[in-house]
């Protein structure tokens, strides 16, 4: 019988237990959805870079290696497998379209994963390409390719697709941030078809497999082969540092946000619990009048926790593998940036038992509830709940009290008398606040950093990329004939870290810089520029050192000042400060305002890109942005109806007496709605004003957190703030006016009778 | 003059296919400034008529009329309106807002009737001047009833409506109540209808109506009705 009871009495707190069940439900979803993405995704990708034998260090040499070189380093001890290795960016003759030109020359390192057709067979003369960019562009195995590279034309037969741990997100260059698969694609050659094509054999670059530590590894390197050769970690390279990137996004996302829902549904579970165990205390005392041992009645009204606990963490559940599906999948929002051939789900280990403590924790929290109704005699269990008898508070000591209406005074001593319902409807109108302003921030965010890429720091039509073997004479021959500004990018070391040098020749401003504060700024010929994420490191007037990429030699420099680098980690210079201290490089782009079809063709071109193409593949980018924050914007109005219209309706229970009282006396429906209401509106307006700066705070953490990879500015627009404010107090407003449409059906014949 | 007047007057509580037909023709009148008693057993149908004279329930059939207006057919506006205006009430239970303070309890009228009498002045002359910033939790039951009369006087109504006004209290108190109660309706010349099962209470009224099983089976006019003192509690 009592079994039957327990679904009934479920039934009338239907309201209350729908809502903990949802609370319960969106934070496990969340927790669940964000810890499987990051966990999945590494292990699927790390999988994947162990199954096409990824390397774990690269060294590069311009003027490419020898013989001797790859057979010392595979005779150190601690490498395991290391092979010459060739990469270059390639066009497709005759279309816009570019691969990226793959050679591993003993293909043991850097391999591929064969998704159809041929296996990799070292005599071959076949090309070996991206499954995605064969796919995009309808080409098929025993299609006929031509790459182009400065004047040299490689022409083979597709005899396979591919996937690659080398090309895991394949992209041209650091400033396209999501790969376009229809504009670029990786492809495998073998050494013999490079060696046919040249005449030698060209490999500027060598990468290694190996246990052993990078410092290690650069000391027996220099051992072996007599040359200091700068080594880079595999986390240095953007395949391994953008899984690591995306897996650290989905850790901070897997702990922020589900902690502030969980943190939610447990508070609603402890005053709803209580409330429930105040409204069934008379029927507590009944059932021990009747007989029934304490333990039996704590076990049934302790079922009702486990029973909400149970069912919110079985959707819960459900709900992350959706979330987590919906991101990794071969067709969720990770596909487009990485290149996997699996994408399996996989739970953490420290899920299960962190959903098995919130289950423990919510039937306690049921079972302390019932536990303090059952105190004393079957007598005192009896007696109905009597709230705590009510004490002035301290607003009531200042003059002004008096003079308020008293509807005023009776809903400021309501939220005083059940101040952990108030607390409540607080955070729950905070939590609304914060994600709101969080998401559509984000998104602010997000569109200034485009508006700023593409209108103060890119000012040019179209990026000609030189070759490698291009002269500076030439290029800056012709930089002039296109009346174009030039850069030269080279990695440096710096305190132990490889970033970038970015080398600028800026008269003719097609290349902007800007502040800290966002505002264009000129280079000056006498230092360097530090991005932001460096502005640590060194104060202005101070001196550093830093070594390029391959040599022994070092410069001191003076910093000048810091500039906001929106993609690259990287040290800025002029030329002419560059030529003064006799820095060696070489120019790699030129920007210019000329189409890319009026720039006559030259052997020092390998390729051109529009810088519309460049802000498209940021397109995918802030579709895959959009869908967060609607994700967000939905999860923020949901968690405002749900807690609002829980407590609303607890607080419509708590005070149905007066209610019908003020009813009796003659006042109307609309009167009493408006008392109703307008308490909601106070707690709101506090709520939100709290909610805005923790918004704000919120927004940082994620910006920092979730895109460290850029120098963001956070970006606010007003609209963001009006319409945070107004979905915030819609909220409120449509719960208030749900709520208070309630009063219109008290019945006061019955809500008069019986004792208070 | 008649204040009160029922016509045939019918309410019908009908729950699935159960009808339970809690009043069944009733007609009565009565006069301006008399003091009313409803007698009955549970169940008679006493408190649903009450609560249509009161304007908290409306009749399934027939025409409530007072103070010269029809109100069986009213809006829920309208019947707020007429509550405010006309009639006041005195609850077994008090019923006081526990969040307000005794005057404030009594100053809430002040929002919904135009002629409401001063409340400081309605306190004071239920004797508990000395209480105004208490809370009701802080005053006995006795006390609370008196806060809960100055409320409904305060309104200046026509009618005080009394449902069981002495049921929750011991008879000493109870006794002191009623006669405040009684002596206050008087200076201000109330008409008051009290609803009861103390036989000792109907032996004070103008006017002893007994009701059972819907039906009105007694309408009584006493000509000289007992003072409380003379009355046997």
């Amino acid at each position: 019988m009592l079994v039957r009871k327990l679904f009934r009495t479920a039934w009338s707190y239907k309201a209350q237990f729908i809502s903990m069940i949802i609370m319960i439900a969106i934070g496990v979803g969340i927790f669940l959805g964000f810890n499987i993405e990051w966990k999945s995704l590494e292990q699927d990708a790390f999988t994947f870079l162990d199954d096409t034998n990824y390397a774990d260090f690269r060294i590069y040499s311009e003027t490419g290696f020898a013989e001797e070189d790859i057979k010392a380093i595979q005779d150190i001890d601690g490498v395991d497998a290391a092979t010459r290795y060739f990469n270059v960016n390639v066009g497709i003759k005759e279309t816009k379209k570019s691969v990226a030109l793959n050679i591993s020359e003993n293909y043991t390192v850097s391999t591929m994963m064969i998704m159809d057709g041929a296996d990799y067979d070292k005599d071959s003369e076949g090309i070996w390409l991206s499954d995605k960019f064969a796919n995009a562009n309808s080409i098929k195995i025993g299609d006929e390719l031509t790459f182009t590279y400065t004047g040299i034309e490689i022409t083979g037969e597709v005899v396979g697709l591919v996937k690659s741990g080398e090309n895991l997100i394949c992209v041209a260059d650091e400033n396209q941030l999501m790969p376009d698969y229809e504009a670029f694609g990786f492809a495998y050659i073998t050494p013999k078809t490079l060696k046919k094509t040249l005449g030698m054999a060209f490999y500027p670059q060598i990468n290694i497999i190996s246990d052993i530590d990078k410092a290690d590894l650069e000391e027996k390197i220099k051992d072996a082969t007599g040359t200091t050769f700068l080594v880079t970690a595999k986390n240095e390279h953007y395949s391994y540092a953008g899984v690591m990137s995306e897996a650290e996004e989905g850790k901070t996302m897997g702990s922020i946000l589900p902690v502030l829902f969980l943190a939610i549904a447990i508070l609603t579970m402890v005053t709803t619990m209580h409330r429930i165990s105040v409204n069934e205390k008379v029927q507590i005392g009944t059932l021990k009048a009747l007989g029934f041992r304490d333990r039996r009645i704590l076990m049934h009204y302790t079922s009702y926790g486990l029973m909400i606990g149970l069912v919110g963490l079985v959707l819960g559940v459900g709900l992350g593998y959706l979330v987590a599906s919906l991101i990794i999948s071969p067709t969720g929002m990770m596909s487009t940036y990485l290149d996997l051939p699996a994408w399996d789900l996989v739970m953490p280990g420290f899920c299960s038992p962190v959903m098995a403590v919130m289950l423990v924790f919510l039937t306690l929290i049921s079972f302390l509830s019932v536990k303090k109704m059952l105190k004393g005699t079957a007598a005192d269990a009896l007696r109905p709940y009597t709230p705590k008898a009510m004490k002035k508070s301290v607003i009531e000591k200042f003059p002004f009290w008096n003079k308020l209406p008293f509807g005023t005074k009776w809903n400021v001593r309501d939220i005083f008398r059940h101040k952990a319902r108030s607390a409540m409807t607080l955070v729950g109108v905070i939590g609304c606040t914060i994600l709101l302003v969080g998401g559509l921030g984000m998104k602010d965010t997000m569109e200034s950093f485009l508006d700023l890429l593409d209108n103060d720091i890119s000012n040019y039509t179209t990026k000609i990329v030189l070759s490698e073997s291009a002269a500076n004479e030439d290029a800056i021959a012709l930089a002039d004939d296109v009346n174009g500004d030039w850069q030269a990018s080279s990695g440096i070391s710096y305190e132990g870290k490889t970033i970038t040098l970015d080398i600028y020749c800026t008269d003719g401003g097609k290349i902007g810089f800007l502040t800290e504060e966002n505002e264009t700024m000129k280079l000056t010929d006498d230092g360097v520029y530090l991005c932001l994420r460096l502005k640590d490191a060194a104060k202005i007037g101070a001196t550093i050192e830093f070594s390029p990429y391959g040599s022994e030699e070092t410069y001191k420099v003076k910093v000048a000042g810091y500039t906001r680098s929106l993609v690259s980690e990287c040290i800025v210079m002029t030329d002419a400060y560059a030529d003064s201290l006799g820095i060696a490089y070489h120019i790699g782009s030129i920007y210019t305002d000329m189409e890319s079809e009026n720039i006559k063709n030259s052997a020092i071109i390998s390729g051109k890109q529009d810088k519309n193409m460049i802000m498209d593949s940021y397109d995918t980018f802030m579709e895959i942005m959009n869908v967060m924050i609607v994700v967000l914007v939905v999860a923020a109005v949901v968690l405002g109806i749900v807690v609002l219209y829980n407590l609303g309706v607890m607080s419509y229970v708590e005070r149905h007496r007066e209610l019908a009282t003020l009813k009796v006396l003659g006042f109307r429906d609309k009167a009493i709605g408006k008392l109703l209401i307008s308490q909601n509106v106070w707690l709101t307006v506090i709520g939100v004003l709290l909610g805005i700066p923790a918004g704000v705070g919120v927004l940082h953490v994620l910006v920092t957190a979730l895109v460290s990879e850029y120098e963001l500015s956070l970006t606010l627009g007003i609209m963001t703030y009006m319409v945070s404010i107004a979905l915030t107090f819609g909220v409120s407003l449509l719960v208030g006016l749900m709520v208070s449409r309630k009063n219109k059906k008290i019945d006061m014949v019955e809500a008069l009778k019986g004792a208070e | 003059m008649a204040i009160v007047e029922f016509k045939d007057v019918t309410r019908v509580y009908t729950s699935g296919d159960h009808e339970l037909r809690a009043l069944d023709g009733v007609n009565f009148t009565l006069d301006e400034g008399k003091f009313v008693v409803i007698l009955g057993p549970s169940g008679a149908g006493k408190s649903t008529l009450l609560n249509m004279l009161g304007g908290l329930d409306s009749p399934t059939n027939g025409t409530i009329t007072v103070n010269g207006k029809d109100i069986s057919k009213l809006s829920n506006n309208e019947l707020a309106d007429y509550r405010a205006s006309t009639v006041g009430f005195v609850f077994q239970f008090y019923n006081l807002i526990p969040t307000l303070t005794v005057y404030e309890n009594v100053a809430l009228v002040k929002d919904i009737s135009k002629d409401a009498i001063d409340p400081k002045k309605m306190i004071a002359e239920v004797g508990l001047a000395d209480h105004l910033h208490n809370f009701p939790s802080e005053l006995s039951g006795g006390e609370q009833q008196r806060v809960s009369i100055a409320r409904a006087l305060a309104k200046n109504p026509k009618i005080l409506l009394c449902d069981e006004p002495t049921g929750a209290l011991d008879s000493k108190t109870g006794v002191l109540v009623l006669k405040l109660l009684l002596s206050m309706a008087k200076n201000y010349g109330k008409t008051i209808v009290v609803v009861t099962h103390n036989q000792n209470i109907a032996k004070m009224a103008d006017v002893v109506i007994r009701v059972k099983n819907g039906k009105i089976k007694s309408y009584e006019e006493q000509i000289a009705p007992m003072n409380a003192d003379e009355v046997e509690w």
